[in-house]
């Protein structure tokens, strides 16, 4: 069995994950809604990076130095996108994207 | 009345999480790890589907919350014992606490979920899956040139790569990170001469 020793179980279950999040991106109205779904994709990516680092011997710690990274990285992301949620909603007064049309107009 | 409601939604949950360990422990002949890797993995799912399916947002929050802390249960498992404890500081303790506060700044009370979905959620899904499965044959068809068993990364090893051979992309994370934080600030205050 080895389902914790085989790199593919990881894998697979970062690509579902990975779905997951894609499937929030598309379908959600609210922003932050969209916003925690890029933080799951994120988080995908991530858990393939350390597989790939505890499962392949040229990787080993780099693949953790990776993750860390992109964990720094993604961090810096919320802050900036919550932070234009945040000043949009002051605007329009709604957190739903579909409302956002002033570019349309 | 609702106590009882809650409890037995505590017991569905832990019968939904606990099914797929005891099926690789009993049936499968699986090890205790892989046990667990079961369960952590069904949790990590199942709290991500409610992330991008519940329809009260703060739900949503704090299911993202259970998903961030069953990832860093696989990370221990995957032997990435720093990535995940940065993964508990980061995501569940920080990111986490930044959403939850950014949904409470912004929540109306006009509409709060009467359509929690835009029109494409059907091509949305269709997408997902196919998504999914392509990842997943991929993943199955090639060969990593992987090793047998996981090896454990500690910490003293983890230091040595990062401030010898990434001292420079750490630099500049960290000067990123700054940028970012000065930047959330600005663009999120009020401006003094409207509202």
């Amino acid at each position: 069995m080895g389902l914790a020793d085989s790199l593919d179980a990881y894998l697979v279950l970062s690509g579902i994950l990975f779905a997951i999040g894609t499937f929030g991106f598309l379908a959600r109205r609210n922003a932050i809604s969209m916003l925690m779904s890029i933080e799951l994709m994120l988080n995908a990516v991530n858990l393939s990076i350390v597989a790939f680092g505890s499962f392949v011997a040229a990787l080993r710690a780099d693949g953790s130095v990776i993750a860390l990274m992109v964990m720094a990285v993604a961090a810096a992301e919320a802050t900036v996108g919550l932070a234009i949620v945040i000043a949009i909603y002051r605007n329009r007064k709604t957190p739903l994207v579909d409302e956002y049309d002033a570019m349309r107009q | 009345m609702r106590a009882w409601l809650y409890l037995i939604a505590a017991g569905v949950a832990g019968a939904i999480v606990t099914t797929p360990a005891l099926l690789v422990f009993f049936l499968l002949g699986g090890t205790f790890e892989d046990a667990l890797f079961a369960a952590l993995a069904t949790l990590m799912l199942v709290s991500g589907l409610m992330v991008v399916t519940m329809r009260d947002i703060i739900r949503c929050g704090l299911a993202m919350i259970v998903c961030f802390l069953a990832l860093a249960g696989i990370y221990v498992l995957a032997g990435a014992t720093l990535v995940a404890a940065a993964q508990v500081l980061v995501y569940v303790g920080a990111i986490s606490v930044l959403v939850l506060f950014a949904i409470m700044l912004t929540q109306s009370k006009a509409g709060p979920s009467a359509l929690v979905f835009q029109t494409q959620r059907a091509p949305a899904t269709v997408a997902a899956i196919v998504l999914a499965v392509v990842i997943g044959v991929a993943v199955t068809a090639t060969d990593w040139h992987e090793l047998a068993t996981r090896v454990r990364i500690g910490a003293n090893e983890v230091a040595r790569v990062l401030f010898d051979q990434y001292v420079l992309p750490f630099e500049v994370v960290g000067v990123l990170l700054l940028a970012a934080v000065i930047g959330g600030v600005f663009i999120a205050k009020r401006e003094p001469d409207q509202t």
